[in-house]
Parts: C-alpha cells; structure tokens; sequence
C-alpha cells in the first residue's frame, strides 16, 4: 500500500515537473542525433585518388558502434536524473519526514522503482525509435523487441543504480563524483567505443562488473540473423540480476538514521 | 508514565558535540519548550527523541518506547514537524497531509484533511499547489501533515521561525487547546519569549542543559529595579525579581504620602536567559 502510494507520489511529480520531463524524453533524442553527426563525421570520404597503402582512414562499423552509444545514453541520463531526485528528497527533508512518519525505507524505494518504471519505458521507445530511424537500422520485429527489451532493462538497472548510489550521498554535490566514477568505465570498457575483446585482461574484468557489459553483449549481436532470445538469455538474466541485487543493497545502505 | 525520558544522552558528529550528557523527564499533556541558541543541540535532541538521530551513549524514552529498537509502534503515536517544511511542491495543500497520513492506516482520513485543513486555516487554498504557498502557510500545511493521525505527543522543531506576529499568535493558541486536550507538546525555539508560553522549559547551551525549570522560576532568577520619587527625591534600587522579595523590600520602603512615584521593571526572560548563557562561559 505504501509502495503505491509512493509511486502514485513520484509518477504524478515526474508528469508536472515539465522541465525534468523534457530533459528526460528530449535531451536523449538531441544526444542521438548528434552522435549521428559524430559517426557520419568519422566515416572515410569516397576519394578519386587511389589511397596510399597504410594512410586509409578507418572505416567505422555504425551498427555495431552506434546501438551500444545510444544505449549508454540512456543509461547515463535515468542514473543521473534519478540520482538528483531522490538526493532532493533527502537536501528538502522530505526522506526523513517519510521515514518518521512511518514509510518503510523499502516502500519508498520500491515507489520509485515503480514511478520510474513508466518514464524508463517512454525514455526507451523514444530513444531507440529515434536510433532506428535516424540510423536506418534494418532490424526485423524479433530484433526490434530484443532491443526495445534490452534497452529497457538498462534502463531500470540505471534507475536501481541510481537509487543506490543517492543513498550516499547528502546533497546534490555528492552526485557529481560518482558520475566519472561510475559512468566513465562503461564507456571505455564495455564495448561503446572499443571492442572489450581488444582490451588487457585486468580492464576486460573490470568490464565484466559493469551492467553495460551485459547490455552490450546483446546490442552488438542484434542485427545478426542466426542471433536468437535464447542465446541472449544469460545477459538478459545477468541484467535483471543487477537489477534486483542493487534494490536488494540499496534497501541495506538506506540510512534511517544520523 | 512520562512522555519523554532522558538519562545522559550524548551525540557527536566528528569533532563537533551536539550533546552531552543531557538528562530530563517531561511530564504528559504539557507544552516542554526546548530553549536555546542556534547551534545549541535542539534539533538533535527532537531528532534523538523521533528516531532519526542514533544516539553515542545515554537513553531516550519516549511513551516508554525505545525510539530506535521501538520506532515502528512509536511512530504511530508521535508527530514531527521539522524545521524545514518538508512538503511536495508541485502536490497541493489536501493532497500533502493525505501522502504522509497515508503511511498509516486511518479509516476517516478524507474527512480529517478537511477539518485539519479547516482547523489551520487553510480551507480556501486546500487545492492550490504548495511552491505557491508563503513561508507561514507552508508551516501551517507542515504542522497539519504532524497532526493528522493526532498524535499523543507532537514534536515541533522551531515551528514559528520566520512566521510573523499573528500566526505565531495563533500556533500557540493551538498549542495550548492540544496540551489541555492531553496532547504533549515538545517544542524547540530560539525565541526567548516563546518560553513563557511553555509549562516547563529547558534551557541548552553547546549541547549542554543550564537550567530545567517553569518560566516563572527563571523569570524570578533575574532582577528588577524598583524607582520611586520620595519627597521630591528620585531614588532606586535592584533586588531579585522573585515576588517574595518585593514585599519585603516594599515592606522596607514604608509607602507613606511622602512617596508620589513607583515604577517596576522587570529583565525579560530573554535578559535572564542570555545572562545564564554568559554567565556559564
């Protein structure tokens, strides 16, 4: 009962707070595009002369690079915006006051959990619509879910991540170190840029700790035909792993008191 | 049983003590003024005493719950308003009392929002979004969403700061009609003159407690200056501002015809309070 009426709090919070809804649904969608902008930018120009042997630029695999980008960003944004509201909740005092008045800290996650839920969704079809499209992507309805899929479930591992991390920090200046902290590494070593495969064993590990990884393992492999549900299945169920194991500490490292 | 009962209750964050060794008792259905500067450990003591500061050593009994290893059922049975608002802006006045009652199962609360709202003033502006509100009727929506599930103890965290002449009239007024009805009021101010609307107050300085007593009392340990005109004559004198020692010192002034001026002043509790304060430096 408390958890719904927690969500019902946050859900109808997210619809009125126009300028937070905005950064959520449009920001992402100006990102993509100018990732399109980035990659287009790095493709090799069609030459008349025939090119020097050892000077060709290199070609870059959009489809392989572009998906995994649009998916970190989506990653990036739920983490940090819920990150905020919720250290907004404890900087205004109304995490204590829920507390004191009787909230049980696992029902006033579990509302946002919930109250994200349906933003993470809308975040998700918008932003992966947008990648499809302005990417031309030629995925079929089966590669289309597992995407959509995919994507989604990033994104609630975000918001679960964002839920822990703001459990430590006391006002919004906390957040900012944690954004390098933990957002940077999946970056550069979950297959957005470089191929984890190419990277020294110890980063390779490193990768393996991040949810992106998992996320990534997936969207690199959807365009190909033979690529099935079943063969994604372990990362899916990695991914949803983080999920509930993050709730699951979030709820242990929640202070009630000082 | 007491309301309230600390025995050497001690709090620290780093360096920084917030209280030391603090005892007291507080007796139901009175209003406990919780008296002292900023800085002073007010906060930390409603804190300890809600649940939402642990303290370093010492105990805190509130209705005879532990509020740490007891704070579920002791939750149900208190109220707290926090110095802050602590409100949802973008929710309006209604909708803010009914989220934080809705952490307990109160079968009427519908019909309690309206005449809480009602009961504080707010009736007219029940439906407007909070962020819209002024300071004082932000206090009045906070103090409303403290008492929906009438508490039998409720914790006021300087609820009249920043809150101008007539509202605080009025909050004490409250105040007062909830300690009659048996409702305990424990509340924290920096007001000195909000302490003689207190049955019993205690005074903090840097975590440490100078004096528990009524306001009369404290009023008594200050002086008054007695000035009077006798045979053309001005003339005054400082005694102890206790009523006892006024008779007497009229007794030994004799007021024959020969006397045609008396004036009294009294130190306000505040001049009592801060020469305590300096005093103890």
């Amino acid at each position: 009962m408390q958890t719904i009426v927690i969500a019902t709090r946050v859900i109808r919070q997210l619809k009125g707070d126009r300028r937070f809804l905005a950064l959520s649904l449009i920001a992402p969608l100006f990102i993509i595009y100018f990732l399109k902008l980035l990659f287009e930018g790095l493709q090799p120009e069609p030459s008349p002369m025939p090119a020097m042997p050892g000077m060709m630029r290199p070609v870059i695999p959009v489809g392989k690079f572009m998906m995994p980008a649009m998916a970190f960003i989506v990653h990036f944004l739920s983490f940090v915006l819920c990150t905020l509201l919720l250290v907004q909740e404890r900087t205004r005092g109304t995490l204590e006051r829920m507390l004191i008045t009787g909230f049980h800290k696992t029902a006033i996650i579990g509302g946002y959990t919930i109250g994200y839920f349906g933003l993470a969704t809308l975040q998700t079809l918008v932003v992966t619509a947008e990648a499809i499209w302005l990417f031309e992507a030629d995925f079929d309805f089966k590669s289309l879910t597992m995407l959509f899929l995919v994507v989604w479930i990033l994104s609630i591992v975000s918001v679960m991540l964002g839920i822990f991390i703001s459990t430590f920090a006391r006002h919004e200046g906390h957040v900012i170190p944690f954004i390098p902290m933990i957002l940077l590494p999946s970056v550069f070593l979950t297959g957005v840029i470089v191929d984890p495969d190419k990277l020294p064993g110890w980063a390779e590990f490193i990768g393996y700790l991040l949810p992106l990884r998992y996320a990534n393992n997936i969207i690199s492999r959807i365009g190909e035909a033979n690529f099935t549900f079943v063969d994604a299945l372990p990362d899916f169920v990695i991914l949803i792993g983080y999920a509930v194991g993050l709730l699951f500490i979030a709820s242990l490292t929640m202070k009630e008191t000082e | 049983m007491l309301a309230v009962r600390i025995t050497s209750l001690s709090k620290s964050f780093g360096k920084n003590r917030a209280l030391h060794e603090v005892s007291l008792d507080v007796p139901p259905g009175s209003i406990y003024g919780l008296i002292g500067p900023n800085g002073s450990g007010k906060t930390t003591m409603i804190k300890s005493l809600v649940g939402a500061s642990k303290p370093d050593s010492g105990k805190a009994e509130v209705l005879g719950l532990d509020p740490l290893l007891q704070r579920w059922e002791l939750r149900k049975q208190i109220g707290y308003m926090p110095q802050v608002p602590a409100l949802y802006g973008d929710l309006s006045a209604r909708n803010n009392i009914l989220f934080f009652a809705s952490s307990r199962r109160i079968k009427d609360a519908e019909e309690r929002v309206t005449k809480i709202l009602s009961f504080t003033g707010l009736s007219d502006r029940a439906s407007d979004p909070v962020r819209t509100f002024s300071g004082g009727m932000q206090k009045r929506v906070s103090l409303a969403c403290a008492m929906i599930h009438e508490p039998r103890i409720l914790f006021l965290d300087e609820p009249t700061a920043a809150v101008d002449p007539e509202l605080k009239r009025k909050f004490w007024e409250l105040f007062r009609k909830l300690a009659d009805s048996g409702v305990t009021i424990f509340v924290s101010t920096h007001l000195m003159d909000e302490a003689m609307l207190c049955d019993r107050v205690t005074i903090l300085k840097d975590g440490e407690i100078l004096l528990v007593d009524t306001p009369q009392n404290i009023l008594a340990k200050g002086k008054m200056k007695i000035s009077f005109v006798r045979s053309g004559e001005k003339q005054s004198l400082m005694i102890p501002a206790s009523p006892e020692a006024l008779v007497i010192e009229l007794q030994k002034l004799g007021l024959g015809n020969s006397v045609s001026e008396l004036r009294f002043e009294s130190d306000s509790i505040e001049e009592v309070v801060l020469s305590m304060i300096q005093k103890s430096r």
